[in-house]
Order: C-alpha cells, then structure tokens, then sequence
C-alpha cells in the first residue's frame, strides 16, 4: 500500500498482523526470508524495490560517480595550447584547511618579473582532506576534483603529488564532469588566454606534452632569428602594469561588466588595458557609465550608479568603455558596427566609443526581447 | 564393503584371503574414506552458509575465490593455520590444550554409524542410534573443559549454557527418537531406513503398497510431531541460531571458544559444523528416509548383497550413487533450512530457551510417545496383545484408523500446550514487568 503525499510517496508495508496462531509468527517469519532469498536471483537494479540483490561487485563492476564527487583535487591543462590553467595565484593554497598545497610561482628569466604561472605545485594527498574548497576558491578554474578513488601506495611519500602528477588535460576533465566544465569553460578559456599573452618562454607549458614545449622552443627561436636576437621576449604581450584599484576604478570596472552581462550574458572579458593618457578620465568614466546605464535600461530596472570621479580612472573608465562595446558586440545576434579604437587619445573618441557600445548593447537588448 | 572387498579379493581374484585381513582392509578403506569427507563437509558447509545467508540478506557472498567462491574455504583454513596459537598465561595448558580434541573426537566417531546409502554403513550396529546419540553428548565434557580451562569469565559462561543447553535438549531429542524407536522396533540406523520404503505408507505397515521408497517417518503424524520436536532440538544441539546461546557474540565474545585461535580454534569450528551436518544427516535419516527413494531399493535389489551375493556389481555402483545422491540431497536441505532459521529468527534468552525445551518440547514429545503407542498398536498388535477388535480389519483399514487417531491426538495436544504455554510466556512477562515496576517506580 502507498499513500500519496505532495512530495513523492510513502510505502507502509502490510504486516498482515491480526490474530495469530499458536506458531503463525514463526512462519510467517520464515515466509519473509524466504521471499528474500527467492527475490536474490534477479537484481535490484532499483532502489525502491525490497527483493533481489543490489551488489556491484566492486573491482568489477563500478558504480558511475556524480559529476560532482569530489576525491582528490588535479590540475588541469588546455589540450590544444598545452598551457596550464593555474596561474599560481596562491588562492588555493591559502584557503587549504590542512595545509597541504604548496606553490612555487613562476618568475621570468629575464626579468625577474611573475609570471602567472606555477613552475610547482604540489599537493599532498595523504593529508588532503577532500574538501574541495580549493577547487572552489580558484578563481581560473585550475584546480578541479578527480574521481579516481583507488589511491593506496605502499608508501607516505608517494602520495605527495608533484604538478606532474597533478596536470591533467581538460578533456579528462569534460570526461568526468561535462556540465561542471561547460559552466565554467568560457570564463576559463578567456583566463587563459589572458594568462598565456604574459608566459614568456616555456613557462606554464605542461612538462608531459614534450613536443609542444619543442615546438614552442623552435617557435620562439624563429621569431628570434626573425627579429634578430632576443629571444626571449619574442612573441609576448606586455605585462600589465600592477597597479592597486582605487575604489572608483572598481566601481567603473563593475559597471562595465553589468553592462556586459545585461547585454548578452557573455562573462566579462578579461583583457590587459592598453595604454592610456591620463588627460580624458572624466569623459571616458562618463561615456562608461552612461554605456552601462543604457545597457541596464535596455535589459531589466534601470539603476543609477553615481560614482565619484577623479582624474585617476581614466584607464578603467577607458577598459569599461571597450568592454562594454565588446560585450555588446558578442551579444552578437545585432551586427553592431562598433569599431574600438585601440589608443583613443582624447575625450571625444571615448566617448564616441561609449555611445557606441552602449547603442549596441540597446539593440542587442531589444533585439532579445523581441524574440 | 567387506562383502565388496571379498567379492573382489576373494571372489575375482580367487586370492582366497581369511575373513579377518578382508575386515580388517574394509575397514581401513571405510576410515581413511570417512576421514577425508568429514573436513570436507566441514569446508563445504561453511561456503554453503555464508552463500545461503547472504542471498537471503540480498547479498551475494563470497564468490572471488574460484569459480562462485569454490575455494574460499581452502583460503581460510590457510589462513587459520597460519595464526599464531595463543593459550592464555592463567590457563589450564594441558586441558586448554585437549578440549579441542575431546570436542572434535565424538563427532568422527559420529560418522562410524551413518549410513550413507544401500549397503553404505561403515557399522551396522544393533544399537546404531543410541551409540550416536550417546557419543554426541560426549562433547559436552570437551566443551566444558574449553570453558574451564580459559580461566576466562565468558568462556566459562559459554560453556555452561553450551552443557546446559545439550543436556536440556538431549531429552526432547531423544523422547522424540523413542516414538520412532518404538515404531520400528529397533535401534539400528540401517533398519530405521529399510523400514521407511513404500509409498506414503511403509512396506512394513502395510504390505501391498508398492516399495518407492517414500515411506517416510514425516508422512505420518507420529513421525511429523517427533520430526519438528528433534529438528528444534537439533538446532539446539548443534548451537544453531535461534538457539546459539553458548556463543552469543553480542553478549559473551565466543562463549567457550573465547581464548582459542589458530587451528585450536578451527578444530572447535570444524566440530560444529561437522556436528550440524551429522544432525543434518541424522533428521534425514529418521524422518526422511536417508538413502531411501525412488529406484534405489530396486538397483540394490540386484546388486552384491550377503542376501544376493549372485549379483551385478555395476548395481552396486548405480545404487549407491543414487542412494548417496537422495541421502546428501535431504542433508544439504536441511542445512538449508538451518541457516534460513539463522536468517529468520533472533536468538532466544537463556530462561526463554529452558522454558521452551523444558515446558513445550518434553511434553509434546510425551504425547507423541503415547501417540506412537497408539500407532503400534493399530497398525501391529493383534489379538494375542489384547487387541482382538483390530483382527477383522484389513491392514491399510488399520493404517488409516491408526493415522487418524494419532493426528487428532497430536493436533489436539499441539495446540493445547501452545496456548498454555503462551499463556505462560504472558503471565511472566507481566511479572516481569509488575517488578520492574516496582524497582523504578515507573508505569
Ligand atoms: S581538497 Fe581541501 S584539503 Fe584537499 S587540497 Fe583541496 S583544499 Fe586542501
Ligand atoms: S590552482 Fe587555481 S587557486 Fe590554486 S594557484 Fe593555481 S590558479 Fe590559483
């Protein structure tokens, strides 16, 4: 018997009690078992049923693991580039509850400069306590759980797990966990471009993928011959510089990235800002801003952002802009003929931009709703 | 197997040997064979457990040794061989050392009187089924020993419920033996089974039925009541759950076999399951024939006999494996229903155990005395014991009547002591409760 509930059903079992006979009990005891040991010949590959056996016989059989079990963290790879998505940000490390994550973070050869990237990165398993806050917390989408749980060495120190051991490509990863991976992929990808422009040399290359470090390596070294010595530097975008975010500069940069998402609901793109003269901050942040507010308009409940300006946040204000026009453009289903001028030097041509972007982004936003 | 031996010594080879040497390698042959299967029992019956039990909890059980588990047994006894042997300082070595011993010995000596099919009896004593009875209480005293001998509180415990519990259940075993005794007359095992061939009914009983070999104690209700009254008792005896008291993991670690490990230990295991299947053996002898069955009396009716010593030896063969085949058939069956009690019920208390044995079984069993008393007098006596009335009547008239009375009888006195005895159960637990009432001032 079932009785029907909001959520789901309850089975009460009938008992068949009433009034039993001198050794009715003990039978029907006899009865159940029976039942049992009947009903184990077929298998119970359903939960709700009561007979029949639902062993999997282990080292033969395996239960599927969830997408989102979680054993022991990896690091993963991109297949195509072979670069490393860990960019050494020590995030990872720190949020670590029993300490077993320790990083040594790349620098360049030449400059002494970081680098974002890890040139080790070592996990000590035997102490890892699976509790995928690493994972969690990275904010590049490096570090993911494994689900490989058949672990047992002989020894301690083999479980002290070196980045080689660690690298994984990501598409052991899509393997195990493919919705995992599909919510996160854009936003890592875009990362790690970001991450390659500023690795110099072979620096964040995966050390297992031999040939790709050899043709890097062969790479580089034409691109040096080409242009006639340093080899080194050859073929790397310019470092950003490292500057600290005043608040305003924050405010304008979540600005732009509201304007983005309400825009087409593609991630922020993360690109390294150009140079900037300091001379257009106020125009630039306005056009930002106005881009922003015309995006949010056009998508839900419009919402003022008033934010001090200094002349200080010309570069955010400037970034904002572009971000905004390009988040507009990915929108994509509007041709938007936005042309971002790469060095803008002047007020004007900021805020031309930022008229731009934020026209885009209206037209995406209705085109949308529209449809 | 003597008549064997000579036919083939002496007979064949015309080698012309005397009668002592043919005993005497008979009997060596009988051993060594007995010997060998009796371990063997042991290993397979584990394996046959554990795999029964577990698909009765929806499990699959051991099944990676070998093909579906086959040698898992052999895994254990390598692995109890290779344990170190612990005997406690505080012990008594040299009994904690024999008890093993005293408590495997009487289960061999169990083997000497078990026919295993036409002709198949190691010694056909006149006095087969006390001798087994007599010497399975034997175990008792090495129980006993082990649980002394520990100088361990549990062990001790265990072994005084173990004595307890076999002295207290040999009597329900063997009034229900007499019932049977008493029907057939004789004490030996081998003629208990030549009388049950027939059909439903006895050959002995009555002569017309044709011989299948299904004329089996459990068929009438003497035999029926004595059946379920051993089978408890049995269960008891062979420390079966429910009644595995002795060795109640939960309460007392192991009960006597607390402070053996190793072979010492395996030697207690090897007992009990070499007991449980003589048990086995036993019931299936008594009540359902042993070897008995459809078309072994007929083969060994034609084969090498001291009555037929003209006959054909390939029978000789046909019919003991066949005979073998029913009698391990009805012996593994009972194991079976062992170890579904085992995956049934839960193990009684010890005072829940004395009252069940003590005020259910010993006066069942009385009645079905009684009821066999009746039995043998309708279907046997006549007018010169002083039952002229039944002279008249045809034999399966006398059968029928004989089988009607007894039924009623014990039907009526079945449920008569259930519900005394229930009501008895109620009585104490109110009592029970009445004092614990009164010792936590609760209601
Ligand atoms: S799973 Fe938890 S314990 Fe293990 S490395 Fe990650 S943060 Fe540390
Ligand atoms: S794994 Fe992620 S959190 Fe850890 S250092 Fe690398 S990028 Fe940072």
């Amino acid at each position: 018997m079932t009785i029907e509930m909001q959520r789901g059903s309850v089975i009460v079992m009938d008992r068949r009690r009433g009034k039993l006979r001198a050794g009715q009990g003990l039978l029907q005891g006899l009865k159940v078992v029976w039942d049992h040991w009947a009903g184990s010949f077929r298998t119970n590959d359903n939960f709700s049923k009561i007979h029949g056996t639902f062993t999997v016989e282990y080292p033969d059989e395996r239960l599927p693991m969830p997408q989102a079990y979680r054993n022991m963290p990896v690091l993963l790879f991109d297949d195509e580039s072979g670069h490393e998505l860990c960019t050494g940000c020590y995030q990872c490390q720190r949020i670590c509850p029993p300490q077993v994550i320790h990083i040594t973070q790349a620098k360049d050869p030449v400059t002494g400069k970081m680098v974002p990237a890890a040139t080790e990165f070592i996990i000590e398993y035997d102490a890892c306590m699976s509790c995928g806050f690493c994972a969690e917390v990275c904010p590049f989408d490096s570090i993911k759980m494994d689900h490989v749980y058949e672990l047992s060495t002989a020894d301690r120190v083999s479980l002290t797990m070196r980045k080689t051991q660690l690298n994984r490509p990501i598409s052991y990863y899509t393997g195990i966990a493919p919705d995992l991976w599909a919510e996160a992929q854009a936003g890592a990808m875009k990362k790690l471009q970001g991450s390659i422009k500023r690795r110099p040399d072979v620096i964040g290359l995966a050390a297992s993928l031999t040939e790709k470090i050899k043709a890097r390596r062969l790479e580089l070294a034409a691109a040096g011959q080409v242009a006639g010595g340093g080899g080194q530097e050859a073929g790397v975008a310019p470092a950003a510089p490292a500057a600290k975010l005043t608040p305003e500069e924050k405010a304008a940069k979540l600005a732009a990235m509201k304007a983005a998402k309400q825009a087409g609901g593609a991630p922020a793109p993360a690109e390294a800002p150009v140079e900037l003269s300091p001379a257009d901050a106020k125009a630039a942040k306005l056009a930002a801003i106005k881009a922003a507010n015309a995006a949010k308009q056009a998508g839900a409940a419009p919402a003022e952002a008033p934010v001090e300006l200094s002349p200080a946040d010309a570069k955010a204000a400037k970034l904002a802009a572009i971000k905004a026009a390009n988040a507009a453009k990915q929108a994509g289903a509007v041709p938007a003929p936005v042309e971002v001028p790469s060095t803008p030097l002047d007020a004007k041509a900021a805020r031309l931009a930022a008229i731009k972007a934020a026209n885009a982004a209206k037209q995406a936003a209705e085109q949308s709703n529209n449809e | 197997m003597q008549d064997v031996v000579n036919q083939v010594i002496n007979t064949s080879f015309g080698w012309g040997w005397p009668s002592w040497a043919i005993a005497l390698i008979g009997y060596l042959i009988v051993a060594a064979i007995l010997f060998g299967i009796a371990p063997f029992q042991m290993l397979f019956l584990t394996l046959y457990e554990r795999r029964a039990i577990a698909r009765m909890q929806d499990r699959i059980g051991p099944n990676r040794v070998g093909p579906e588990g086959a040698f898992q047994p052999l895994a254990d006894g390598v692995k109890i061989f290779t344990k170190e042997d612990i005997v406690p300082a505080a012990a008594d070595q040299w009994v904690h050392f024999i008890a093993p011993c005293v408590v495997v010995a009487p289960t061999m000596f169990m083997f000497a009187v078990l026919p295993w099919g036409p002709g198949m009896v190691p010694v056909d004593m006149n006095l087969g089924l006390l001798f087994f009875f007599a010497i399975s209480s034997v175990s008792a005293v090495g129980l006993m020993m082990a649980g002394w001998a520990s100088s361990n509180k549990f062990a001790l415990v265990g072994a005084m419920r173990a004595v307890a519990q076999m002295v207290s259940y040999e009597i329900p075993a063997v009034l229900s033996l007499l019932a049977i005794v008493m029907v057939t007359g004789s004490l030996s095992i081998v003629e208990l089974i030549n009388y049950q061939g027939g059909l439903f009914i006895s050959t002995r009983d009555v002569a017309s039925v044709p011989d299948w070999g299904l004329g089996w104690f459990i068929f009438s209700p003497v035999g029926f009541l004595a059946f379920i009254a051993f089978f408890i008792a049995a269960l008891a005896e062979g420390e079966r759950t429910p009644f595995d008291i002795p060795e109640a993991d939960s309460e007392i670690v192991a009960g006597y076999m607390t402070e053996y490990s190793g072979m010492k230990f395996g030697l207690f295991y090897l007992a009990q399951y070499v007991l449980n299947f003589l048990l086995c053996a036993i019931t299936s002898i008594i009540f359902f024939g042993g070897w008995q069955g459809p078309g072994v009396g007929w083969l060994y009716a034609q084969a090498i006999t001291p009555a037929n010593l003209q006959g054909d030896w390939i029978f000789n063969v046909l019919a003991g494996v066949l005979g073998v085949f029913y009698f391990l058939l009805k012996t593994y069956g009972f194991f079976f229903v062992m170890v579904w009690i085992r995956g049934a019920y839960a193990r009684l208390r010890i005072d829940q155990l004395m009252d069940f044995g003590w005020k259910f079984l010993i006066p069942l069993t009385l009645v079905n005395i009684f009821s066999a008393a009746i039995w043998v007098g309708l279907t046997k006596w006549g007018a010169a014991d002083g039952l002229a009335f039944v002279e008249g009547w045809s034999p399966l008239m006398r059968w029928a009547v004989a089988f009607a009375v007894t039924l009623i009888l014990n039907l009526g006195a079945y449920l008569f002591l259930a519900r005394i005895f229930a009501q008895s159960q109620d009585e104490r637990t109110r009592q029970d409760d009445e004092v614990l009432e009164q010792l936590t001032n609760v209601a």
